[in-house]
Formats: structure tokens, sequence, C-alpha cells
């Protein structure tokens, strides 16, 4: 198994003998995490920020997603299932919400919360903490664990604008276990609270959570691994409806748009981006103050926000209209907050101050960075500049920076090997 | 020809060394700026900044340069017809040269205050020209020197010390 030494967890797993060595994924890595060696891609574990880019584009099913197996949820007395907002969008509009809800139960959850219920509670959580931090411009938010991951690595100086607060889906577990241990007289241990989740970061950040001072869940199983046995249920369930409730209006949470808009108000001006390249140029702006006239900045890896993410089924377009509509159509429902609020209030959702893991620098020491630096552009002057990635690095740059720090030889550029050999044929 | 200069007189000595040693850089980056290239202006200070950044320079001196390059980058775009950044990183600080092929600036001392612009309809359209460029230039470097007049050509050079 090509998997470097880490203290990082990734939900993102290489199958050897899958992997023919075809450079794609190393191509499509946002953080030049992969490298083709011995034929074989390989992650290295510091760079790698769970986007799951490599994952959507190998067509040979050797890059995989991690996910925990269903099966582990029967160690707990009681088992309860938080749904992402962006599985509202995977199924045919025949199919209502409330349908694929009571699926979930089938699957053998005791209960299942929605992340949209607390869609509201975020929003006006959000905007108090903006108003508190006005010396941050602007605050960047950190739900999306690919995100986060993405400023620690390559843009640390950020850090300190990220909302820190909890994400939706880790205050509904706390809140939960807390309401939930006591209704029924239960030990922590005996209460499992998994999420269902359309992206690998998730899965990651439930193995791996930045910055959370508590016990969160206990497990993540994507929509993808969970959405055959789903089906599976979905007629039983359209045919034998029971009375399920649904919080539809909070599913805008899967939207980076539709939650920029709600947390936008006359003292606060909000942008949504989405998409990792588009995160990375905005975040690049942000660092030399040119967006400063923003308050809020939602940043979302996928393409229109979780609906895009690489565990889910449905495209992300036809998901999003698909959760729209379900948004314009649904009844206003009462979520009782207090609860929620005591909890805020005393401390429970709060975030340690996220540490860097950065990947940028050569050497520790400016004058050794600026002699690798020199070396590098020597190589790079030898190089063919055709960033083929043949050689198993994603551009010429990639892998003269990798024979300078001893990862690569000059020799693994097939262009100048064969170059050579014309060479020495016509000698 | 008209010149104008501003330095930080706590590396006025750095400075003048700097100019009676004129050292070799120990690295080089050249970049074309093509006039009214809106799309690619910028280009050439973003490489620079990733550049530093691979250096493990700090954050705040970083977002320094990477401002002001930005801004003369933008300048040179908007203004002229067309010219050239060099940069040039040193063990202990960057000095960015700016070269065009002119019209020049009519009154340099004008074109420092904040708010004066000369642009035209298109760079304003395109969101720039507020007249902030170039004492956005002077407030994010430690050494700013140009050197232009009106029907020749401009050079801009300004430095930024590392620590």
């Amino acid at each position: 198994m090509a998997e470097q030494e880490s203290k990082y967890f990734h939900a993102i797993q290489i199958l050897p003998d899958n992997c023919t060595g075809c450079t794609a994924c190393v191509r499509v890595c946002p953080t030049e995490a992969i490298r083709v060696r011995d034929r074989k891609a390989q992650i290295d574990p510091n760079r790698c920020i769970d986007c799951g880019n490599c994952v959507t584009i190998c067509q040979f099913h050797a890059i995989i997603p991690r996910s925990d197996p269903l099966e582990i949820i029967n160690r707990f007395k009681y088992k309860v299932a938080i749904v992402s907002s962006s599985y509202a969008g995977q199924f045919t509009e025949d199919i209502s919400y409330s349908a694929a809800k009571q699926a979930l139960y089938a699957l053998g959850f005791d209960e299942v919360a929605e992340e949209a219920m607390v869609t509201d509670f975020m929003i006006s959580m959000i905007r108090e903490y903006i108003r508190s931090n006005r010396d941050k411009r602007p605050i960047l938010s950190s739900n999306c664990p690919a995100v986060v991951r993405l400023i620690q690595v390559k843009y640390p100086s950020l850090l300190p604008n990220l909302f820190h607060e909890e994400a939706p889906m880790s205050i509904l577990t706390r809140f939960l276990r807390e309401k939930i241990a006591k209704e029924r007289e239960l030990k922590d241990e005996e209460l499992g609270i998994f999420l269902i989740v359309p992206c690998v970061a998730h899965v990651t950040a439930v193995h791996q959570p930045e910055g959370a001072y508590k016990h969160l869940q206990d497990g993540a199983f994507s929509i993808g691994m969970i959405y055959g046995k789903v089906r599976e249920h979905i007629k039983n369930a359209v045919n034998n409806p029971t009375e399920v409730e649904t919080f539809s209006k909070g599913l805008t949470w899967a939207l980076s748009g539709v939650q920029a808009e709600l947390v936008d108000t006359d003292d606060i001006r909000a942008l949504s981006v989405n998409g990792i390249e588009n995160v990375m140029d905005i975040l690049s702006r942000v660092e030399d103050h040119y967006l400063d006239q923003y308050d809020y900045i939602v940043l979302r890896s996928c393409t229109n926000g979780c609906v895009g993410g690489c565990l889910n089924v449905e495209n992300p377009f036809v998901a999003m209209s698909r959760i729209k509509k379900m948004i314009k159509e649904a009844p206003s429902r009462d979520f009782d907050e207090s609860p929620l609020k005591e909890l805020h209030e005393a401390g429970e959702f709060d975030v340690s101050p996220l540490a860097p893991r950065s990947i940028m620098e050569l050497d520790k020491d400016i004058k050794n960075a600026i002699q690798k630096m020199k070396k590098i552009n020597e190589f790079l002057i030898m190089l063919p500049g055709l960033n083929c990635s043949a050689c198993g690095s994603p551009t010429c740059y990639a892998l003269a920076e990798d024979i300078v720090q001893g990862k690569a030889t000059i020799d693994d550029c097939v262009v100048l090997l064969k170059r050579h050999n014309i060479e020495d044929e016509e000698d | 020809m008209a010149e104008y200069w501003n330095i930080d007189p706590a590396r006025q000595s750095l400075v003048d060394e700097f100019f009676a040693q004129k050292p070799e850089p120990e690295v080089s980056l050249d970049f074309n700026i093509p006039e009214k290239d809106f799309n690619n202006a910028g280009k050439g200070s973003a490489e620079v900044k990733n550049l530093l950044k691979r250096l493990g320079i700090d954050p705040e001196i970083l977002r320094r340069i990477a401002v002001a390059s930005y801004e003369a980058e933008i300048n040179v775009a908007a203004h002229s017809v067309g010219g050239k950044m060099i940069s040039n990183i040193y063990d202990d600080l960057i000095h960015i040269r700016f070269e065009d092929h002119g019209p020049g600036i009519a009154d340099i001392e004008q074109a420092m205050i904040p708010g004066f612009s000369t642009a035209d309809d298109l760079v304003r359209e395109m969101g720039f020209g507020a007249g902030l460029g170039l004492p956005n230039i002077k407030k994010n470097s430690d050494m700013l020197h140009i050197d232009s007049e009106r029907g020749k050509n401009t050079v801009l050079e300004l430095i930024v010390f590392f620590s």
C-alpha cells in the first residue's frame, strides 16, 4: 500500500492492484499531493485536503473513499443518524423527501435528524459571530472540511478569519447527545450518533475533527454507500407512509449560494464561492486584502456546494434544482432553538484555534530555500516544459522541485530520456 | 526627467548600500505586461507571491509585496502602451522594476495624491482607476523610486525587505 506515514487521517484509499499509473489524479489534485512512483499513485498525507477530485476522476476504481461499514451501528443500544441536506436532492421527484427520510429508519436507526433543522440557528449564530468579530474581515465559512484543510496547508495566514464555531451537523450532535442521553437514561457509550455525508472530507472530519473539544460522532456513512440499501426500502416507504417530520425549509445548507443570501443583511455583505479552483483564487485575493468589502464568504470545495460532493449520486445541478423546489414548497416548521442557545452560551460549540499545516516552504531557512529555488530553476530549464505528467509529477516545475527535494531524479522525465536516446542513435 | 523618491528612513542606509553595490540577484523573474490586457494583468505579481510563499516569507510582508507589485503591474497595463516587470529576489529583500514604453507621467507629485487618476473610461469600466494605485505602492514598500516625464517612458522600482 502506497501510503506514507502521517499523523493525518484521510478518507481516501488507493488500491494499488487497480492503479494503472495513468496520472489523471496527479493532474487534478489542487494541492499537488499525488505522485505516481513505480507506476502506482501515492498520496502525501501532509498535503491531502480530502477534496475528492482524485476519487471523481479515477476511471479504474483505484482511488476509493473510505467509509465505515453500516454494521458498526449495532455496537450501540440507541442509534441516531444525522443526514446532510444534500441527501434530499438525490431522489426522483416521485419520491417525497419524507419517504426518503423514512427509508433511513429501515436501515436500523432509532432516530433520524436533519442538518436542515439547525439552519436558522446557524444563520443567526454566524451573524452574531460576524458582528462581534468586526476586526477580522472577512469571516470565512468553516463548514466545508476540505476548505478548512486547504486554508491550513496553503493559506495559513487566513486561519484567524475562519468562523470558529462548530458546523451544523456537529452542533446537532452535541445537542442530541445531551438530550437523548438524558431522556432515555443512556450512558455515553450506549448512544451512537452517525453522519450521512456527501463527500470524503466530511468522513475525514468525523474521524479527525479539526479543533473539536468534545466527543462528536461515532462514524460516517456516505450517501453513495447507503443509496442502494435505501432504494430497497423506498418503495415500502412510499406505499406505507408513516408520520415523518421534515425540515425542508432548512435545506439551503446544501447550496452555497442560497446560504450566502441568507446570511447577507443590512450590515453584513456576503459572497458565495464554490469549486476548489474558485476557492483558491478567492483565498489568494483575501490574503492581499482585496476582498475586505465582504463581511462573510461562504466557501465550498464542490460545485454548487455540498450537492456537488463526490459521494452523492445525482448531478449537482439537478440536485440543486430539486432542493430549491423543496425549499419553495415547504411549510415553515418550528424548531425550538432555546436548548441550542443555552448550549451555545455555555461554550459547547466552541472550536479551538486551528493550527497551520503549511506545505509551501521549500526549507525552514530562507537562505536554503533560495538555494533550492535556484536549483529548481536550473532543472526547470533542462525539462521540456510539456507538463505531461508522464514522470508521475503534476508539472515540470513539480518534478524539478521533487528532484531538488530528493524525491525524484531527472531520469524520471521520459521526454528527455527519449531525446537522449535519439541523440545517442545519431552519434 | 522628473524623479520621485520615497524611502523609509529606517532603511535609508540599507537602500543606499543596495544601489551602491548593485548585487546579482539570487532568483530573477521576468514578465511582459501587454497594454490594457486586464485578463492577464496581475499574473506577474501572483507568480511572485507564490514564489515568495515557497521561501517562507512572513505573511504580512508577503501581503505588502503582493499589493505593491499588483498595483504597479495594473498601472503599467492601464496607463502605458505596455511594458515589463522584472522581479529580483535576494536573501533579505525583493527589488521589482517596472519599465514601460510610454507615454510617461506628466506630474508625479500629483499622481501620488490619493484619489487622483487619469484613467480612461475603459480602465474605469474594468473597475480600476480609483486613484489609489501609487499611494498604495508607497504605503506597502520600503523604497519607491519613479523616473518619468510626459512623452517618455516610466521606470518604477520598489524594494521590500523580508524582515
